[in-house]
């Protein structure tokens, strides 16, 4: 056999996870990964996405584990134990903790544009290979979509032939073959690479589990209810579903005109004081940009503009 | 053998694959997660012209099981897949279909029943139907999930009785794997046969009566439906043995797996069992004599397969990923009994584990089958014969502070009872929903905070299951800030009579002071699987405010039809292809269906209305108050679902109320009466308009080939439209 899987666990697999936002297309590029897998080079194994009832814009995740044919295919759900582990979001470095159950000489692709010193130390990554590219970037010059450069970059890490790769892209989608394969190579030209030595404050960790609360059946309210004061989302953070892009806001082109607030879906957000907006709580906002639409155009301008630029990590 | 093909399928995909390769007659459909995918690929098979299935979209599980009773009665072939609630729904429907003999198919991929509503794995469901004269197929894998539907519809035939398909919801039915599947679909026929001949409804030259009324002797179907069990039970064998003869694969009544004398054995059912597969590899390479014993068959029961796998075994560890709750377990109890019919002294350990989709890991298997073989010398928590394996004591000194305080009377009755709606002051007003995790530029949100500022003091919110209580309050945190409560997906409406009826007795009594409105907030879905219960609380005009957010289909589950939809509409269960296009019927008009029921008030809102949507609130609220009963339907976007601009929400409401395709107006006592017409201010648009901008799930119509789609719609908008303004005109009508 030609092909040679990058890295296998003590079960034969090689463990990609893919960790993204609702929207990201994850979702659709572990799927043609697999797809290639089988259909190409004739491996097995199996690709389980996240569960539930996510939404665009919350955190979810893809797995993928590969092995050679003839390799038992037994257990379900996500992979642990990742050999290659891929961020489309690097703010969820943090809030998931990514570097848990990662294996030693792991090969991490971060969509950003640190270096990979920067992510590595945000990653606290044992040992291995960090790939940083600037997917979005790519995406938005190739007219492609983020999960392009990103699979662009999976594929290489799984030593995947890339012409096959490029065929089967070329073939999924006909009338997108020029701006894929556009991503595809200005991933390949972009990467920023760089391997890591074992270093003893960032050990192994072990794998992520069942996240234990600290409500449990000692002290869970009768039929799982919730204590609405103690126990209101109004801490949470929500900007990550609009990846940063939130709206400006001019408090001196303000009207007070209040129609942003009958459209936004969160007006909790939208900071009102004395008959006027004086600005927005970034916390809740999703970056749906509705409030910057109906937002009246003054001799100032409006109050509420689309950003340039990402306004929050 | 004859040829097979490589599938890469999930569960769903394989039923799917399944029901095409074997030609059913017909296949009755409501969407549940995790089961709904599997009737989307058959849509799109048949929209694609792969296959000419009689797909009929239901109103709820229940009409969906009286859909393939009919289809079976009639002669037909049938199948269908549900879970969970569905399931329990279709549950009055199971045993009339095994007690009148007929042969179908149903798919359970199978999620816990439960409150607090969970949509994950667990056994609840299977469990429900255990005793209700069903064959049942256990399939731990995505390729037996194909295979047990072609061997269960055969089996099912030769006994005349219905048959489940069990796999794992998420687990299996969205695990994707490689698969292999008959490569000639005659192949696959061959295997089932045909259909036998069968007492049918349809033979007008030989009347049958089917379903009489029965007393005394029911017992003796009772016998012929054991017989039928018992007829199952030898004849299966056979079958699997065809069916291997044909691919390759390999099924019995139980799969054993591990030692050849095993020291302790564990049970586990379908991936679970898969699993432990792992656990059990390892520790035999450990030395242990371990197995792990997985059934593929539980009815009928194959007692003495069972046996065969267990006995000597010094304990047996049943895994069970339900609970009988007070009580041994489903599985374990039946093992038991078989055990002590050989005076067998091995120990049987119950464990509850996985409910609401926990993973099942090779680790729990080590776990369980270690306990097992150190038994009786293990914890005090480990010697119980029914525990929990799983679940978390929590941190009893946790001592979480306010973060919130609840929502005063005062600071929530700005601008109320002043004639004109002032917008500047609302804005003040506190938000009752706060932090959700909708997708960006939902509708719901927006109507629901909207509506909200025209309701003044105590709030009591109600939701249907949809994205609006899905985005809200995932455990352990809420984003209401006043008393909410989810019961189920279609019975809100019923919930919050008796909630109204239990606040009036004790406001009476003088045990409450508060004066408290009472909202129930559903889908379009909610109001197709809950009409009559919608219709119930408008016909008694029980006092509380009914709120609908019509977004054009089922969104928390990926965007299937719902009866409101428009003719034409893209769904995931009505797609767009050279033999289907969209939804085969007109939009639901729920306002017009409950004028029949003279209750108070009526009215439809849109968020492009601001002042309007909160005078509604208001009169509903004052309806509510003087003791009648309020519903309302405001437009809401899917920009997810739709692929519409998520920007763009309130143009695109904008453009539906203009076009009339959602007009607004309000029905009072009786009295119709416009509250916007776009036509009198020479606004009206062309439905086309509003189409355009409305997304993927609507654009084909624009094409040139849907030309006569698109004036269909037209015609029907402008028909209700002319007939609303006629009545607007004349009080009378
Ligand atoms: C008896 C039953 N059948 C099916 C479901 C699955 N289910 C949950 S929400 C939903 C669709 C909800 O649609 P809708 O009311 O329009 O609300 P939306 O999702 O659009 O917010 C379905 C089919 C269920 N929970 N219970
Ligand atoms: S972009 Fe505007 S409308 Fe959208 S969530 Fe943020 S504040 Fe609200
Ligand atoms: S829509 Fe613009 S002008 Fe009007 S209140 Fe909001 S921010 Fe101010
Ligand atoms: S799927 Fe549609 S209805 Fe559901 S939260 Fe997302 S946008 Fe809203």
């Amino acid at each position: 056999m030609s092909y040679q899987l990058p890295a296998i666990d003590r079960l034969g697999f090689c463990n990609v996870f893919l960790s993204a936002i609702g929207g990201d297309g994850a979702n659709m590029s572990a799927k043609l990964l697999f797809k290639i897998a089988v259909t190409e080079l004739d491996l097995d194994g199996a690709y389980d996405a996240k569960y539930g009832s996510e939404k665009k814009g919350t955190a979810t995740d893809v797995s993928l584990r590969l092995c050679y044919k003839g390799t038992a295919v037994r257990t379900s759900g996500p992979t642990t134990t990742p050999h290659i582990l891929a961020i489309f979001r690097p703010g969820l470095i943090e809030t998931l903790q990514l570097n848990r159950g990662l294996q030693a000489n792991a090969t991490v692709i971060v969509n950003t544009t640190q270096t990979p010193d920067e992510i590595r130390d945000r990653l606290k990554m044992h040992s291995g290979r960090i790939v940083c590219v600037d997917a979005e970037t790519i995406a938005e010059e190739t007219g492609s979509r983020l999960n392009m450069p990103m699979m662009a970059l999976i594929c290489r890490a799984l030593r995947f032939p890339q012409e096959q790769v490029e065929a089967v892209i070329a073939k999924t989608w006909p009338y997108a073959k020029d701006a894929n394969l556009g991503a595809f190579k200005a991933a390949y030209d972009g990467v920023n690479e760089k391997e890591f030595a074992p270093r003893a404050d960032y050990p192994l960790l072990p794998p992520a589990l069942v996240a234990r609360g600290q409500i449990g059946y000692l002290n869970m309210l009768n039929g799982g209810a919730i204590d609405a004061m103690t126990h209101s989302t109004v801490n949470r953070n929500n900007q990550v579903a609009g990846y940063g892009f939130v709206p400006t806001f001019d408090p001196s082109a303000c009207t007070g005109c209040a129609v942003c607030m009958t459209v936004c879906s969160d007006p909790g957000g939208i900071v009102w004081k004395d008959g006027k907006v004086i600005g927005l709580d970034y916390a809740f906002c999703k970056g749906c940009m509705r409030c910057v639409e109906v937002c009246p155009q003054t001799k100032k301008g409006k109050a509420l503009n689309r950003p340039e630029i990402a306004q929050v990590a | 053998m004859v040829p097979q093909k490589s599938l890469i399928a999930n569960g769903n995909d394989a039923v799917a694959q399944a029901i095409v390769d074997i030609g059913y007659d017909g296949e009755g459909y409501y969407p549940i997660t995790p089961s709904s995918d599997a009737g989307e690929r058959v849509s799109e098979a048949l929209a694609a012209g792969k296959t000419d299935i009689n797909f009929v979209i239901g109103t709820s599980e229940l009409a969906v099981a009286g859909i393939i009773t009919g289809m079976a009665v009639a002669g037909g072939r049938a199948v269908d897949v549900t879970s969970a609630n569905g399931l329990l729904l279709k549950m009055e429907e199971l045993p009339c279909i095994s007690g009148l003999g007929l042969p179908l198919v149903m798919n359970i991929a199978t999620r816990d029943v439960s409150g607090p509503l969970n949509i994950k794995n667990g056994h609840s469901d299977l469990a429900a139907v255990l005793g209700v004269g069903w064959l049942i197929f256990l399939a731990p894998t995505v390729q037996a999930t194909y295979d047990l539907n072609l061997i269960a519809l055969k089996a099912a035939e030769a006994v005349s009785l219905p048959a489940f398909v069990a796999y794992d919801g998420f687990h299996t039915s969205h695990g994707v794997r490689r698969i292999n599947v008959f490569a000639n679909q005659e192949d696959a026929r061959a295997f089932v046969g045909k259909k036998p001949e069968m007492l049918n409804l349809l033979d007008v030259h030989h009347p049958h009566t089917f379903g009489p009324y029965m007393n005394d002797d029911l017992i003796n179907t009772k016998v012929q439906l054991d017989a039928k069990m018992r007829k199952a039970y030898e004849l299966l064998p056979g079958i699997f043995k065809e069916f291997e003869e044909l691919t390759g694969r390999h099924y019995s009544f139980v799969e054993s797996y591990g030692s050849e004398n095993p020291d302790a054995v564990l049970v586990a059912l379908n991936s679970a069992g898969e699993a432990a597969k792992v656990a059990v590899d390892d520790m035999i390479a450990d030395g242990k004599k371990v197995r792990v014993v997985i059934p593929t068959v539980l009815r009928p029961y194959p007692n003495d397969e069972f046996v065969d796998a267990v006995k000597g075994a010094k304990t047996i560890v049943v895994a069970e990923r339900v609970s009988q709750y007070g009580a041994g377990n489903y599985l374990a109890n039946e093992l038991g009994a078989s055990l002590q019919r050989i005076g067998s002294k091995s120990t049987i350990l119950s464990r509850v584990y996985g409910i609401g989709g926990l993973n099942y890991l090779p680790e729990d298997g080590v776990h369980m089958l270690t306990t097992a073989l150190a038994y009786p010398n293990v914890s005090e928590e480990e010697k119980k014969i029914h525990a929990y394996h799983g679940a978390w004591p929590g941190d009893p000194s946790y001592k979480p502070l306010p973060t919130i305080q609840p929502l005063t009377a005062e600071e929530t009755t700005l601008n109320a009872g002043e004639e004109r709606v002032n917008l500047r002051k609302l804005a003040e007003m506190p938000t009752r929903i706060e932090k959700h995790s909708a997708c960006p530029g939902c509708g719901i949100f927006t109507n629901l905070n909207l509506f909200l500022r025209g309701i003044d003091g105590h709030v009591v919110l109600l939701f249907n299951t949809g994205c609006g209580m899905v985005v809200t309050t995932g455990y352990p945190l809420t984003s209401f800030k006043v008393p909410y409560f989810h019961n189920l997906f279609h019975n809100g409406s019923s919930t919050a009579t008796g909630v109204v009826e239990m606040y009036h007795r004790f406001k009476k009594q003088g045990k409450i002071k508060d004066d408290i409105t009472f909202i129930v907030v559903s889908g379009d879905g909610g109001d197709d699987i809950g009409m009559d219960q919608v219709i119930g609380s408008a016909l008694r005009n029980d006092p509380f405010i009914m709120l609908e957010y019509d977004n054009k289909g089922y969104m928390n589950t990926g965007g299937q039809l719902c009866y409101t939809g428009f003719k034409g509409q893209r769904n995931s269960n009505a797609p767009i292809g050279p033999a289907l296009r969209g939804k085969k019927t007109h939009h639901k008009d729920v306002i017009e269906i409950l004028r029949g029921t003279e209750c108070s008030y009526l009215f439809q809102a849109a968020e492009s209305n601001a002042r309007d949507m909160i005078a509604k609130a208001r009169k509903a609220q004052a309806t509510v108050r003087a003791g009648g009963f309020a519903f309302g339907k405001v437009f809401s976007v899917c920009p997810l679902n739709w692929g519409a601009d998520e920007a763009k929400g309130n143009e695109i409401v904008e453009k539906v109320v203009d076009a009339c395709m959602h007009p607004l107006y309000e029905i009072e006592h009786g009295v119709t009466r416009l509250s916007y017409d776009p036509e009198e201010r020479g606004k009206k648009i062309p439905v086309s308009d509003a189409f355009r901008v409305m997304g993927r799930a609507f654009g084909h119509l624009l094409k040139p080939d849907n030309a006569d789609l698109l004036q269909e719609v037209q015609d029907e908008v402008d028909r209700r439209w002319e007939r609303l303004k006629a009545m607007s005109a004349a009080e009378i009508l």
